[in-house]
C-alpha cells in the first residue's frame, strides 16, 4: 500500500499508455459519432472529426433521454435482486456445503448455457399469461438470469477464503447462522458483492434480447432498443448510433469511477482479516 | 402440451412470488391490449418517432375506424422472430406490417388471414409486387410501398473520366466504364454481398440479368453473372469489403466520391440529395443489354389470425385506410418508396421527376418469392449468397460455388 | 465434489504462505454430518433456477427432438423425431469445420483474455496516481451494447476504409482483409472478442488480488523475494480458487458468444469464422425459414461442451485438494 516512490508516476505513465489502447475503440466510436454520413468510409480513414458534426448528437438529445432512466432503473433493480439471490446462496456452498451443493451448481453452469432466445422465448411465454410484458419489475426479473449463475458461482469461489476461524469465533460469540452470514460474512466479502453488482449492472445495462422480446412494445423502453431507432429496415443512421453509445456510456462511466472509489476505500478498510 | 402448461403455471406461480419479493407493485403499462378499444400496429420502422407522420397517420386511421392504435416498431430481423413468437403464444398484433419475403414464412406457418378471410380489395395493386404476398391462389398481404435496386453514378467522376452513362447499356459497356474510371486512379463499384438476405437480394438482378433462373443455379447463365462480380473484385473494379458490405456500408463509400457506380436502393434517394456531389441513376443493365429485372423489396400489411374473428373488421378498415392512395403517398415518399400503385406512381413522377427511373424500375421488377417458389425461397437464397461469398473470396471458383449452391438448395 | 471444496485449499494455501499464521483446520471438520439446514440458504436460488430455467432448458430439448416446421412451431403437433436432428446436424459436412472454429476460437480467446486481464489486474493492483480511475475506465468498453462494440470493430478492419489496414500501410504492410478472406476473419472475431473479454478477466482477478492479505507481501519482501518469486509462490497459488472460475466462466461466456461473430463476419466468408453458436442461430433465427430443430441440437450439444469443461473444472479441484 505505501508504494509511492518516484517510480509511481512512471506508472501513471505506463497506465495511461495500456488504458489508451484499450479504449481505442471506443475513441473510434466517438470520432464515428461526429462524423458525416460521406467521410464514413473515407480512405484513408480520419483520424480526428474534422468537417464533423452535431447531428448524431442532436438526434439523440432530443430522443433518447427517456430511455437512459430506463436503464438506470433495470440495472439497479437487477443489481438489487441478483445479489439479494447470489449471496446466501455463494455463502451455503462455500462454507455450509449442504448435500447436494455440488450438484446444484452443477446446474447453475448449464443455465448459463442455455441460448439467450430461448430463455427470452419462454419468459415471453410465461409473461403473457401472468400479463407482466412490458412492465420494469418484468424486465429487471428477465435480466437477472443473465447474472445470478455467475453471481453465485463468483461468490462461492470467493468467499471459500474466508478463513473458518472467523466463522468459528463468530459462532463462539453465540452468533446464530444468519447473523454470522449478515455481519460477518457479508461486510468481509463486500469485494465480491461489488464484482457481483458492476457485471449485474453491466449485463443489464448491455441486454439487448431480453429487452427486445419482452419490454419492446411498452413505455418502459431501455436504451438498447433506443439504438434502434436509427436502424431501419434499409438503412443505418451511424453517427446517430454511436453518439447513443457515447450518451448512454458517460452516466453509467461516471457511476463506475464512483463505485472503483468507494471499492477501494472499503477493502482497505475491512481488509483486517483475522 | 399439459405438461407444458402445467410447467408454464408452475413458472408463474413463481414468478408471482419473486415479483413480490422485488417490491413490483407498479404493474403499470396495460396487458397487450387483447381486448377493448385499442388495436395493435407492428412496423419495422423503428426509425419512426412517436411524432413522426408515420405514426400521426396510423392514430388518424384508428381514429376514423373508431378505435385507438398502439404502434411498435421492431428492428426488422427481430420482428420476424417476435411475430412468429407472438403467433405461437396467441398473441399476435392485429395490423402487421413486415418485409416481403417474411409474408412467405408467416404465411406457412399459418400465422396470417387471407383476403378472403379479412376481406381486404387487392384489386389496385401492381400484379409484380403483390406476387410476394400470394401463394396458391392466396393473398397474405397488401404491399405498403415498393422498393428496388438501380446503379447510382456519380457524374463528376464519370465526367473526368470521359465515360457517358447513357452508353453503359449491358455487361460488356458496363466493364469498360470501370476500366476507363481505374485508369483515372478511382474506384468502379461497390456493392453488397454480404452472407444474408441481404447479399441475395444484391445479386439478383445480375443474375436474372443473365438468363438464370433461381431453380437452376449452376447454369452457365448463372456463372457468367457470378463470374462478372468475380471478376470485378480481381480486377479491382470493386473493393474487396464488398463481401463483407451491407447495403448502409456500400452506400458510405458511394458517398466518400471514391467510387463511380453503387448498386442500392430506392430508400436512399433522400441520403442522395445530400450527397457531396452530383449524381444520377441508371437501370443496372442485363448481360446483353436492357435493363435487368431488379428484386421487388418494401413491406407488406397483413393482418395475422386472432382468436376473436370479429376484429379482423376493424383491422382491415385500418389496413385500406393505411393503403388508400393519399395515404400511401404520404407513407411511400416518407420512406421513399414508390407506390405499390399505377395511379399513385403517376403522382409520384409527376411531382418528382427523378422518381420516374425508379417508377419503370419497380414496374420491370420481380418478388423473389415468386415463379411458386414460395417457402422454397429462403433456401435458395441461402445457397446463393454462400456461392457468391465463396467466389468472391477466393475459395472456389464461380463455377464449383455455384455448383454447390445447387446441390444444397435442392437437398434437404 | 463430495465434501471436499476449494475451501480448505485456499487455507491451507493461505497458511502456508505466511508462515506466522495458525496451522490450518483439520480436514476431518469439512465431513462433519448432514448439513441439510443449509438448504435454506440455498433456498431462494433453487426455486428461482427451476423457475425460470427449467421451462427454457426442457423447450430447447424438446424442440431439438421433434421435427419442428415454421406451421408445426406455431401451430403445434411437430412429429417426435428422435435423434434426427442431431443426426443431420453431426453429418452436416459443415459440423467439422465448424466445431474447429469453435474450439479455436474459444481457446485462442480464453488463453489471452486471461492472460491479459492476470497481466493488467497485476498491473493496476499496485498503487499509483491515478490506478483506480484508469482501471475504471477500462471497464468502458462493457458499457457498450455490443452492436456497437461490434461494429466499430468490423469499422476498424474493414479491408478498404479500415484503420487498422491504413495504420498497416504506413509502415509498408500489405493490406489485409480481415474481415474477407476465410484465412483471417475468425483470427478477426477473435481479436474483438479478446477485447471484449478483457475488463472481465481484469475486473474478477483483481478483486481476488485485493482479497490477499498484504501482510504475506509484506512478510515475503523482508525474506527478499523477488516479484517474480512473489508471483509464482504467494499470488498464484492465492489466487487459484478464483482464477479457476474465472477460466471456466470465460469458457461458458465464450462457448455462447455469437453475436459478436453474428455482426462482425456473419460466420463467413463461407462459414470461415462460424462457430456452433453462430450456426445455432443461423439455423434456428437468422434465416427466413427458420430450422429451430437442428438449431436447438447444436444449443444443446454446446450444453454438453460446458458439461465437460464442469467436469474437468471439478476434477483439477479435487486433485488440487488431495495433493
Amino acid at each position: 500500500m505505501t508504494t509511492s516512490t518516484p517510480r509511481a508516476w512512471w506508472k501513471t505513465g505506463v497506465g495511461l499508455v495500456l488504458t489508451g489502447l484499450m479504449l481505442f475503440p471506443v475513441y473510434w466510436m466517438i470520432n464515428v459519432s461526429f462524423t458525416r454520413d460521406q467521410d464514413m468510409r473515407a480512405s484513408p480513414p480520419h483520424l480526428f472529426p474534422t468537417n464533423g458534426t452535431l447531428d448524431g448528437y442532436r438526434a439523440v438529445l432530443d430522443q433518447q433521454l427517456p430511455y437512459l432512466g430506463t436503464s438506470f432503473l433495470v440495472g439497479l433493480g437487477t443489481v438489487a435482486l441478483t445479489v439479494a439471490l447470489a449471496a446466501p446462496a455463494g455463502y451455503a456452498l462455500a462454507k455450509l456445503r449442504p448435500p447436494g451443493g455440488p450438484a446444484l451448481s452443477f446446474l447453475l453452469l448449464i443455465a448459463q448455457m442455455i441460448p439467450g432466445i430461448i430463455m427470452a422465448m419462454g419468459f415471453y411465454a410465461i409473461y403473457l399469461t401472468l400479463g407482466v410484458l412490458n412492465t420494469l419489475p418484468g424486465l429487471i426479473l428477465a435480466d437477472t438470469t443473465l447474472a445470478v449463475p455467475f453471481a453465485v458461482l463468483i461468490f462461492t469461489a470467493f468467499m471459500s477464503g474466508i478463513p473458518d476461524e472467523l466463522l468459528q469465533a463468530a459462532v463462539v460469540d453465540g452468533a446464530g447462522r444468519l447473523r454470522t452470514f449478515w455481519s460477518v460474512v457479508l461486510p468481509v466479502s463486500r469485494n465480491s458483492i461489488v464484482t457481483v453488482s458492476l457485471f449485474a449492472f453491466l449485463w443489464s445495462w448491455s441486454d439487448f434480447i431480453f429487452a427486445s422480446t419482452l419490454a419492446g412494445g411498452g413505455d418502459h423502453q431501455p436504451i438498447t432498443l433506443g439504438i434502434y431507432h436509427y436502424i431501419g429496415n434499409n438503412n443505418q443512421q451511424w453517427n446517430a448510433i454511436m453518439a447513443t453509445a457515447v450518451v448512454a456510456s458517460i452516466p453509467a462511466a461516471v457511476l463506475l469511477i464512483l463505485a472503483q472509489r468507494y471499492v477501494s476505500m472499503g477493502v482497505t478498510a475491512g481488509a483486517v482479516k483475522d | 402440451m399439459t405438461g407444458l402448461s402445467r410447467r408454464r403455471r408452475l413458472a408463474a406461480v413463481a414468478v408471482i412470488a419473486l415479483a413480490a419479493v422485488t417490491g413490483s407493485a407498479c404493474s403499470s403499462s396495460a396487458d397487450s391490449g387483447a381486448d377493448g378499444g385499442a388495436y395493435l400496429v407492428w412496423d419495422p420502422y423503428p426509425q419512426f418517432a412517436d411524432d413522426s407522420e408515420w405514426v400521426a397517420l396510423l392514430k388518424k386511421c384508428g381514429t376514423s375506424a373508431g378505435v385507438t392504435v398502439e404502434r411498435t416498431g421492431y428492428d426488422t430481423t427481430d420482428l420476424t422472430n417476435k411475430a412468429l413468437l407472438a403467433a405461437q403464444q396467441g398473441n399476435s398484433p392485429d395490423v402487421l406490417i413486415v418485409d416481403n419475403p417474411v409474408i412467405s414464412t408467416l404465411a406457412e406457418a399459418g400465422a396470417l388471414t387471407t383476403t378472403d378471410d379479412n376481406k381486404l380489395d387487392v384489386s389496385a395493386m401492381e400484379k409484380n409486387l403483390l406476387g410476394a404476398g400470394q401463394s396458391d391462389g392466396k393473398t397474405y398481404g397488401v404491399p405498403i410501398g415498393a422498393n428496388t435496386l438501380a446503379l447510382y453514378y456519380n457524374k463528376d467522376l464519370l465526367t473526368a473520366a470521359g465515360v457517358d452513362p447513357a452508353a453503359v447499356k449491358d455487361w460488356t459497356s458496363l466493364t469498360a466504364a470501370l476500366t476507363k474510371v481505374k485508369a483515372k486512379g478511382k474506384k468502379g463499384i461497390t456493392f453488397s454481398a454480404i452472407g444474408t438476405e441481404e447479399g441475395s437480394f444484391q445479386f439478383l438482378p445480375w443474375f436474372w440479368g443473365s438468363g438464370a433462373q433461381l431453380t437452376s443455379l449452376d447454369s452457365p447463365q448463372a456463372v457468367s453473372a457470378l463470374t462478372l462480380w468475380t471478376d470485378w473484385l480481381k480486377q479491382g473494379h470493386a473493393p474487396n469489403s464488398v463481401i463483407n458490405n451491407t447495403q448502409t456500408t456500400s452506400w458510405q463509400e458511394f458517398a466518400t466520391g471514391d467510387y463511380a457506380f453503387a448498386e442500392n436502393g430506392t430508400w436512399q434517394l433522400a441520403n442522395a440529395e445530400k450527397l457531396g456531389f452530383s449524381y444520377g441513376t441508371i437501370a443496372i443493365p442485363a448481360s446483353a443489354g436492357g435493363p435487368a429485372p431488379a428484386p421487388t423489396g418494401g413491406e407488406f400489411v397483413s393482418i395475422p389470425v386472432q382468436k376473436k374473428t370479429g376484429r379482423y373488421e376493424t383491422s382491415q378498415k385500418l389496413v385500406t385506410c393505411l393503403t388508400n392512395a393519399d395515404n400511401l403517398l404520404t407513407t411511400d415518399t416518407t420512406l421513399s418508396y414508390v407506390a405499390p400503385v399505377a395511379a399513385v406512381q403517376e403522382r409520384q413522377a409527376t411531382a418528382d421527376p427523378k422518381l420516374k427511373v425508379w417508377v419503370e424500375a419497380v414496374r420491370a421488377a420481380k418478388g423473389r418469392t415468386g415463379d411458386n417458389l414460395g417457402t422454397k425461397y429462403p433456401k435458395i437464397s441461402e445457397a446463393l449468397w454462400t456461392a457468391v461469398q465463396s467466389a468472391l473470396s477466393g475459395g472456389k471458383s464461380p463455377q464449383e460455388a455455384l455448383a454447390a449452391a445447387q446441390t444444397a438448395a435442392s437437398t434437404r | 465434489m463430495p465434501s471436499t471444496t476449494e475451501t480448505s485449499t485456499a487455507v491451507r494455501d493461505q497458511g502456508g504462505a505466511a508462515s506466522a499464521a495458525p496451522p490450518g483446520p483439520p480436514p476431518s471438520r469439512a465431513r462433519r454430518p448432514s448439513r441439510w439446514w443449509a438448504w435454506g440458504f440455498l433456498a431462494p436460488v433453487t426455486i428461482y433456477l427451476a423457475a425460470f430455467y427449467a421451462y427454457p432448458l426442457y423447450r430447447n430439448v424438446e424442440l431439438s427432438l421433434r421435427e419442428y416446421t415454421v406451421r408445426s412451431f406455431v401451430q403445434g403437433g411437430a412429429p417426435f423425431a428422435g435423434l434426427d436432428n442431431y443426426r443431420t446436424v453431426l453429418t452436416d459436412p459443415a459440423f467439422g469445420p465448424t466445431l474447429t472454429h469453435t474450439l479455436v476460437f474459444t481457446a485462442a480467446s480464453l488463453t489471452f483474455q486471461f492472460t491479459i486481464g492476470m497481466a493488467l489486474a497485476l498491473f493496476f493492483h499496485q498503487h499509483f496516481p491515478l490506478s483506480r480511475t484508469l482501471r475504471a475506465l477500462i471497464l468502458v468498453p462493457w458499457l457498450l451494447p455490443l452492436i456497437v462494440s461490434a461494429s466499430t470493430w468490423s469499422w476498424l478492419l474493414n479491408s478498404d476504409s479500415g484503420l487498422v489496414n491504413a495504420a498497416l500501410g504506413v509502415v509498408g504492410i500489405d493490406p489485409v482483409n480481415w474481415l474477407t478472406s476465410p484465412g483471417w476473419s475468425l483470427t478477426s472475431v477473435i481479436i474483438a472478442n479478446v477485447w471484449i473479454g478483457i475488463p472481465f478477466n481484469l475486473v474478477v482477478l483483481y478483486s481476488g488480488l485485493q482479497a490477499i492479505p498484504t501482510e504475506m507481501y509484506e512478510a515475503s519482501a523482508l525474506d527478499g523475494a523477488t516479484g517474480w518469486q512473489r508471483f509464482w509462490g504467494i499470488t498464484f497459488p492465492l489466487l487459484r480458487p478464483v482464477s479457476l472460475i474465472t477460466l471456466l466462466l470465460g469458457l461458458i461466456y465464450t462457448l455462447k458468444v455469437f453475436d459478436i461473430i453474428w455482426i462482425m463476419t456473419k460466420g463467413g466468408p463461407t462459414g470461415s469464422s462460424a462457430t456452433l453458436a453462430t450456426w445455432s442461430y443461423r439455423l434456428g433465427f437468422g434465416n427466413l425459414l427458420p430450422e429451430f430443430g437442428p438449431g436447438a441440437a447444436i444449443g444443446n450439444l454446446l450444453i454438453v461442451l460446458a458439461l465437460i469443461a464442469g467436469l474437468v473444472y471439478i476434477r483439477i479441484e479435487r486433485r488440487q485438494q488431495l495433493r
